[in-house]
């Protein structure tokens, strides 16, 4: 009678096990779809086994719990990859919408920023013209309009570069609520995981982590760090603690030198973020990288033709017969009072594109003539007019054209590596994303045939149970005449 | 093979470095065996008494530098993926257990169910 009655234990646990198994599949089956979600398998374990008179006898074997198939290796480098590819993709963005800026417009009828570069030719071609009929007004009037266009397209520019970067810098500072909140939640969870399931994987609640680690990571490069009693520490790359178990310290910003700065315990960590990774890496260094290099070109260009030009302008003789203040070529100082300028002066290379103007109203300023010539003279307008051929110390030993060009090559360069690497970064996740999705996602024919094998085992229980309980019937009947017997 | 926008007698450097931060992200081997039989041929074009080559080259090489930036930090991606892939290679195949839970799941399929 013990013999039997342990098989009914043995099958009743049997079944009970088989019924937890096809619960787990129900569940998997149930979240297939579900965001973030882990397929989990039933953990069997072995009950001890009965030993009678020196005979060891099985007693079965339980399901202890439902453990998620995950590998926190694989996730890990998921999230830093992840990391790099939005830190990529959100610089891409910017660096496009610059060099949108200096792409010329073809449809459009005004001139902008994409213009810069016939804006120069312009110029120089104004100064020929000039120096075939100095005393022409409607030639003197072109030099000054194409300097008008020239600045104007210049100034215009820097100021977009200047509203691109106060965007960025937005888009920047909104992230630190996101930051904020994710790291709050983690350390939430954090301390959930670690009272209920200090020992074994989570289930539920780890998803719930990942997911919190993965939109984390999507904003910034961060480090992670497991703990004790499945608890996780969180820093930033460059090690600035964020989540310690269930504590989170909070990220705060404030602005410095007229941009927003970063501050994580009081300590300004703008830079670190900056190469860090994730979106808030890229909105930096498109910010704090990409167009101040942009700006201090566009500066240097500036700087280099207004004071060229005025420095020639300075040093001649215009139409009404006043000569300006500047020494010519042969050192000769003219004897006027007030500086014959075209563009407002620049007094350092910072901020020159936008403040680049026109100064000169009156066309007859423009000085076509040299000191000591008469007003049709066009040895002033002449060398005007070779600046389009000649190399600028302010403008690294270029002419102005070629330096202009450069700066648009090396843009172009800039953003095609900066393509490049997006590309790849973003191959990388979706290599690791597939295999991540193949190891934990759940799969329906996996599922399927886990469901069949569990109802086959669980009918095959019910069949030995239904072959005890005849047996149990016949032991208690012996003796007795019955149809059993 | 693919042509590569050249300048003169060589492939373009800048463009075989970019390509070859996009094969390799794609862990296309075939593009990448192409893209180092290029590398042979600039290798090859730097044969001595070629002083125009070499000159365009080291040219070439300068204009490069930002994608070669770029193929390193891909490289470096790339490599850690790998060794990612490899170990969980290593897990399918039982050949590497580490935490309990973690080696069980491989061979969850074969485990017995508890009707014994």
């Amino acid at each position: 009678m013990g013999t039997i009655n342990s098989a009914f234990s043995l099958m009743s646990q049997a079944l009970d096990a088989d019924q937890s198994a096809l619960n787990i599949v129900a569940n998997n089956v149930a979240n297939a779809s579900t965001p973030g979600y882990t397929e989990e398998t039933a953990s069997w374990q072995e009950n001890q086994p009965l030993e009678i008179g020196g005979s060891s006898y099985g007693t079965g074997a339980t399901v202890t719990g439902a453990t998620s198939v995950r590998d926190k290796v694989l996730t890990e480098r998921l999230d830093q990859q992840q990391q790099l590819a939005s830190a990529s993709s959100a610089r891409l963005t910017a660096l496009n919408s610059i060099q949108a800026l200096f792409t010329p417009d073809t449809g459009s009828t005004s001139s902008t920023a994409g213009d810069i570069g016939s804006d120069i030719t312009s110029l120089f071609s104004s100064f020929s013209s000039l120096e075939t009929n100095p005393s022409n007004n409607s030639d003197r009037q072109a030099v000054l309009s194409a300097a008008k266009t020239l600045a104007g397209d210049i100034s215009g520019a820097a100021d977009s570069l200047n509203s691109q970067r106060s965007a960025l810098d937005q888009e920047a500072s909104g992230v630190t609520s996101q930051v904020n909140s994710l790291t709050s939640s983690i350390a939430q969870l954090n301390l959930q995981i670690q009272s209920t399931s200090p020992d074994a994987d989570a289930g539920t609640l780890e998803d719930q982590r990942q997911q919190d680690i993965s939109q984390l990571s999507q904003l910034i490069g961060i480090n992670q760090v497991t703990t004790e009693n499945n608890g996780l520490e969180i820093t930033t790359t460059t090690g600035q603690l964020l989540v310690s178990n269930g504590t989170s310290t909070q990220m705060t910003t404030g602005t410095v030198n007229g941009v927003t700065d970063f501050f994580l315990g009081g300590t300004d960590i703008t830079s670190q973020l900056a190469s860090g990774g994730g979106e808030l890496g890229g909105y930096l260094t498109a910010r704090d990288q990409d167009i101040p290099n942009v700006l201090q070109s566009l500066d240097q260009l500036a700087y280099g033709v207004s004071t060229e030009v005025n420095s020639l302008n300075n040093a001649g003789t215009d139409y009404d017969g006043v000569e300006g203040t500047g020494t010519n070529s042969a050192g000769v100082t003219g004897t006027g009072t007030t500086p014959l300028y075209i563009f407002n002066e620049p007094t350092e290379v910072a901020g020159s594109a936008a403040a680049m103007s026109v100064a000169m109203t009156d066309p007859n300023q423009i000085a076509a003539a040299g000191f000591g010539q008469g007003t049709g003279d066009n040895s002033n307008a002449t060398a005007m007019a070779s600046l389009a051929s000649s190399t600028s110390v302010s403008l690294n030993g270029q002419t102005a054209i070629n330096y202009y060009s450069n700066f648009v090559s090396t843009l172009g360069s800039t953003v095609s590596q900066a393509q490049t690497e997006n590309t790849a970064q973003t191959a990388s996740v979706t290599q690791l994303q597939t295999q991540n999705d193949a190891l934990s996602s759940v799969n329906l024919n996996d599922e399927a045939s886990a469901m069949t094998t569990m109802e086959r085992s669980y009918q095959a229980a019910s069949q030995v149970f239904a072959m005890l309980n005849t047996i149990m019937a016949s032991a208690l009947n012996l003796g007795e005449q019955s149809t059993v017997s | 093979m693919e042509e590569l926008g050249g300048r003169g007698v060589h492939p373009a450097l800048k463009e075989l470095v970019a390509e070859a931060s996009q094969a390799l992200a794609r862990l296309d081997a075939d593009r990448l065996e192409e893209l180092a039989l290029s590398c042979q041929i600039l290798n090859r074009d730097l044969a001595p008494g070629e002083a125009g080559n070499r000159a365009e080259l080291a040219c070439q090489a300068r204009e490069a530098t930002g994608d070669m930036a770029v193929f390193a930090r891909v490289l470096e991606a790339t490599r850690a993926n790998l060794n990612v892939m490899s170990r969980l290679r290593e897990l399918r195949a039982g050949r590497l257990e580490y935490g309990g839970s973690q080696g069980r799941m491989w061979t969850r399929m074969e485990n017995g169910h508890g009707d014994n």
